[in-house]
């Protein structure tokens, strides 16, 4: 297509109005979404908006939410990791096996750090031979989970020590600190994606990789790093997930990478890369959870339940693009 | 069918915005059937838009276009050339897989039926014969092997193919040399006998009094003048036209040349990258500006960008700033003081997801090292270049550069690097798809920021540009650097000159050099002015004749040692009375009748001169073989 030839005719701005849906940052209208969808809920419900019901939700969006932030930094280079479902629960029968061996904080280091790794393999493949990242992932996706059946003998490991309960069940102000793990990795990423050289990095990356590596940006390393943090955390999300349940299975974390993508699109990430934000990220993990626990509560076969989670990840992608469309033009 | 002279097309009050650029705010034009109309403005006047509405690569707006008396709204490129419109792209749209012919016959593939393919390379080989390619250009080699120049002259094959009404010539002669050029106004000619009509789009205006019959100007979207017979304007008046007010403005007046050049800042020493940089060196001095010049094509821009550490580099000699210089990517040439204002802002230079100011910002963070962002600190010299650079502070918060102008994106970026305060800056086209105003600014920013010794070297395919912006030229060809000459000896016609493309050089060096044997003495070609000579090319077959004269050389005559002749400028042999050579002056001109300057012969001090008036001829009739 042909480039706009620019004239100084352009600097004029469109008129603002007070509170444009179309001008208020994405945040905030998916914000507002997940309050709109809360209200229906709760009107359907009776038991939605119950104490026990909004501490069971944020319980329920820990696993996919911790995943999600891995996956947002892949997003927002331009990326995707199919993997993460697969590591999570190949780094699962990381953790129970260490288990058998190790302390309890060496063995959840040890699956960390075999996450990392294989983020690590799938990012240096992607990032340095330019490879497909969709491709990439696929692969160690099957790989993964192949591992995983394999490491684990096909079977749920289930002797693990119950102290590893403490992990997801202490709590600080009443608070469980599986959800605090959750909101304080949140709380992180956000830091790190707002006010730092490497955040920043990574958007302009997914943004425009050649204007990053013209203004001198290191393109290379931060595009391996998404990577390593969608590994690592799948592996954090697995550690709870077993501490949870006090077991393992090989078959844990399947279709996890769906709800994560899921989650960030709705969020309002943009799959080619340099658009989407940590908070977007989580108010889609809050939407996802919602609507997953109101169909739960009212009865909805859970066979309907894809159709509807479906749906509204179109609809959320439709809407993002007709309305972007529409204030961009 | 429309008779020759009728009008053939008419646009009135065309519109077009992208974005929120207006790029056509009521644009005319009218055509008529056997005559060439020159399009002309500045960068970023709408000259290419408009062309484009035409040809349908874009939908306008808004306006009305009769063609043939009836209004024509066409939606496609395909459904222009059904009406008998086609278009010679500026960037080339040719298939890189596919060989010259299919390209060629690109647009007829779309035909239902069988195409005969002898039939093809029958009329194939006839369009580039007219164009004077059918021994260089080969119909079976893939596009993606051509230089710039053969990938044009294919563009402009795959538009004759089509036996359209209308054609329009988006800056056909940005890559191709001198001779190419006279083949395709030859071939212009042709077509204005075969009543078409031919819109010339280009910067070089000697090109535009060369072939056209009537010219229009465009200035910020507007027609500003409409079809005014050629012949009823000249330079000075078209280029007030074009730019609103007289250009002396624009360029500041170039500090003395000589005067405030220090030291070298940047060496460069036969720096090859194949395959678009085979041997290139120069000086960047602090305190100058340098002009890189040359063709499309001939490696201007793979040369800085092997230097900023954007390609990787097979051999030469870099010194920047003292020490040896080889970054292996650009944080490296950043952080050593270098910045690169790239030629193609959308793709190299804008990241469309970051605030203008984080864009600003981003060449710091490229330099930055630690973990934070380190943009506080930067905030009040963030402030003082905005007001430097005449740009609204408030606009920094804006989400996105993409919604800005040509010219505040260019701006934004230049402060990007100036943030930086390197040692030297290169930039690449800096003023593409720039209005003229900014233009002038730009242009003042960079004087500015070299008196304060920053050595500043711009690449810029408007030689014009280059003469009035630069103290001296660094011309390319082919990959090579070949001249280095101060802008106060150089013109247009002598830049377009030198610039041409190596292979033609090297065909009249031949010639050259068999003058040369035959006399046991030295040849040369060369323009002269008053009272230096500017020599294009040399060859010397014995030592004792050579007249020190060398390619790219600009000495004054005394310095030379046929002073006498070059100021006798005589149609016989002259005898230098202080070096003893004799030699013949030639004036040599193009087939069309243009003027390319003379070719001087020296006799071998053994040989006795042969008779001047048939050695004159047999060298017209050599060298108009090789131009």
């Amino acid at each position: 297509m042909s480039p706009p030839s620019p004239l100084s005719a352009s600097d004029e701005r469109p008129p603002r109005r007070a509170l444009n849906l179309k001008s208020a940052p994405l945040e905030l209208r998916m914000l507002l979404l997940a309050l709109v969808i809360a209200v229906v809920l709760s009107l359907l419900s009776p038991h939605f908006l119950k104490t026990a019901n909004l501490l069971n939700l944020l319980d329920q969006s820990v696993v996919v939410g911790i995943v999600s932030i891995g996956m947002t930094f892949v997003i927002l280079t331009g990326g995707i990791d199919l993997s993460v479902g697969s590591v999570a629960g190949l780094t699962g029968v990381v953790l129970g096996l260490s288990l058998h061996h190790f302390s309890i904080p060496v063995s959840v280091l040890l699956a960390v750090l075999s996450g990392a790794a294989i983020g690590l393999f799938s990012g240096l493949l992607i990032a340095y031979f330019d490879l497909a990242a969709f491709v990439i992932t696929l692969g160690v996706m099957a790989i993964g989970r192949s591992l995983a059946y394999i490491f684990s003998g096909q079977t749920s490991i289930s002797d693990i020590p119950p102290a590893i309960n403490d992990l997801v069940y202490t709590t600080v102000l009443g608070v469980q600190t599986n959800v605090l793990t959750l909101l304080a990795l949140y709380a992180l990423a956000w830091g790190y994606l707002t006010y730092t050289k490497g955040g920043r990095t990574i958007y302009a990356v997914g943004s425009n990789r050649e204007a990053a590596r013209t203004a001198g940006l290191d393109v290379l390393f931060y595009s391996v790093l998404p990577y390593v943090v969608s590994g690592a955390l799948a592996a954090v999300a697995a550690t709870l997930m077993s501490a949870q349940i006090l077991s393992i299975d090989p078959l844990a974390g399947t279709g996890l990478e769906l709800d994560a993508i899921a989650a960030v699109v709705i969020g309002g990430a943009s799959l080619y890369g340099g658009r989407g934000t940590i908070v977007g990220t989580l108010i889609g993990v809050f939407i996802m959870v919602m609507i997953r626990n109101g169909l739960n509560l009212m009865g909805v076969s859970p066979f309907w339940q894809g159709s509807a989670i479906g749906g509204i990840i179109i609809a959320a992608v439709l809407a993002e693009r007709l309305l972007s469309a529409r204030a961009r033009r | 069918m429309t008779q020759a002279g009728a009008t053939l097309l008419e646009a009135r009050e065309i519109c077009k915005n992208f974005a929120q650029t207006r790029a056509l705010a009521g644009a005319s034009l009218r055509l008529r059937a056997g005559a060439t109309h020159a399009l002309l403005g500045a960068n970023g006047a709408g000259k290419s838009t408009l062309s484009r509405v035409i040809s349908g690569h874009i939908r306008r707006d808004s306006g009305e276009i009769l063609y043939h008396g009836r209004p024509l709204d066409v939606r496609s490129p395909r459904e222009a050339l059904d009406a008998g419109i086609a278009m010679v792209m500026q960037e080339t749209s040719l298939a890189p897989d596919l060989s010259v012919l299919e390209n060629i016959f690109l647009p007829d593939l779309r035909r239902s039926g069988r195409l005969s393919r002898s039939a093809m390379r029958r009329r194939a080989g006839e369009i580039l014969a007219d164009l004077g390619q059918e021994r260089s250009l080969s119909l079976e080699a893939e596009a993606r092997d051509l230089s710039a120049a053969q990938r044009q002259l294919v563009e402009i094959a795959k538009a004759l193919a089509l036996n359209a009404n209308l054609i329009v010539f988006d800056e056909p002669t940005a890559s191709l040399s001198p001779s190419e050029v006279e083949r395709l106004f030859d071939v212009i000619a042709r077509l204005e006998a075969g009543n078409c009509a031919v819109v010339f789009v280009s910067h070089r205006l000697e090109e535009v009094f060369a072939i056209s019959d009537e010219i229009t100007v465009m200035r910020e979207g507007r027609t500003v003048a409409a079809s005014r017979p050629t012949s009823s304007l000249n330079q000075t008046e078209l280029v007030r036209l074009m730019v609103g007010r007289d250009l002396g403005s624009i360029y500041a007046t170039p500090a003395a040349a000589s005067a405030g050049r220090g030291e070298p800042v940047l060496s460069v020493r036969n720096l090859r990258a194949p395959p678009a940089v085979r041997d290139v060196s120069f000086d960047l001095h602090r305190g100058e500006i340098l002009g890189l010049g040359g063709l499309i094509g001939a490696g201007r821009s793979e040369t800085v960008e092997t230097l900023f550490g954007l390609r990787p580099r097979a051999s030469g000699q870099v010194q920047f700033d003292g020490a040896s210089f080889a970054p292996r990517n650009p944080a490296q040439a950043i952080r050593a003081g270098l910045g690169f204002v790239a030629e193609d802002r959308r793709r190299q230079s804008i990241v469309p997801d970051l605030s203008v100011r984080e864009n600003l910002l981003l060449g710091h963070l490229g330099a930055h090292r630690g973990f934070g962002l380190g943009y506080g600190a930067l905030a009040a010299k963030v402030d003082e270049l905005m007001e430097r650079l005449e740009l609204p502070r408030d606009r920094l918060a804006d989400p996105n550069l993409l919604n800005f102008s040509g010219g505040m994106q260019q701006k934004i970026i230049i402060a990007r690097w100036l943030l930086l305060e390197p040692k030297a800056l290169i930039l690449d086209e800096p003023t593409k798809g720039v209005d003229i105003g900014t233009r002038a600014s730009i242009y003042a920013i960079l004087r500015d920021i070299a008196a304060k010794g920053a050595a500043i070297l711009v690449i810029s395919s408007e030689f014009e540009e280059l003469l009035g912006l630069a103290d001296r030229v660094i011309v390319m060809s082919d990959g090579a650097s070949i001249a280095d000459v101060p802008t106060a000896y150089l013109d247009e016609a002598k830049l377009t000159l030198l610039a041409a493309p190596r292979s033609s050089m090297e065909r009249n060096r031949r010639v050259l050099q068999e003058l040369a044997s035959e006399q046991d003495g030295a040849a040369f070609w060369a323009i002269l002015d008053e009272d230096r000579v500017f020599c294009l090319n040399a060859a010397a077959a014995n030592a004792k004749a050579d007249p020190a004269l060398r390619a790219g050389a600009t000495p004054r005559f005394e310095e030379t040692q046929i002073a006498a002749a070059l100021r006798a400028r005589s149609l016989d042999f002259v005898l230098d009375p202080v070096s003893g050579l004799r030699s013949l002056l030639v004036d040599v001109k193009s087939h069309r009748g243009h003027e390319l300057g003379s070719i001087g012969l020296v006799i071998g001090p053994d040989r006795t001169a042969p008779p001047a008036d048939a050695t004159r001829a047999a060298i017209i009739e050599r060298f108009r073989q090789t131009v």
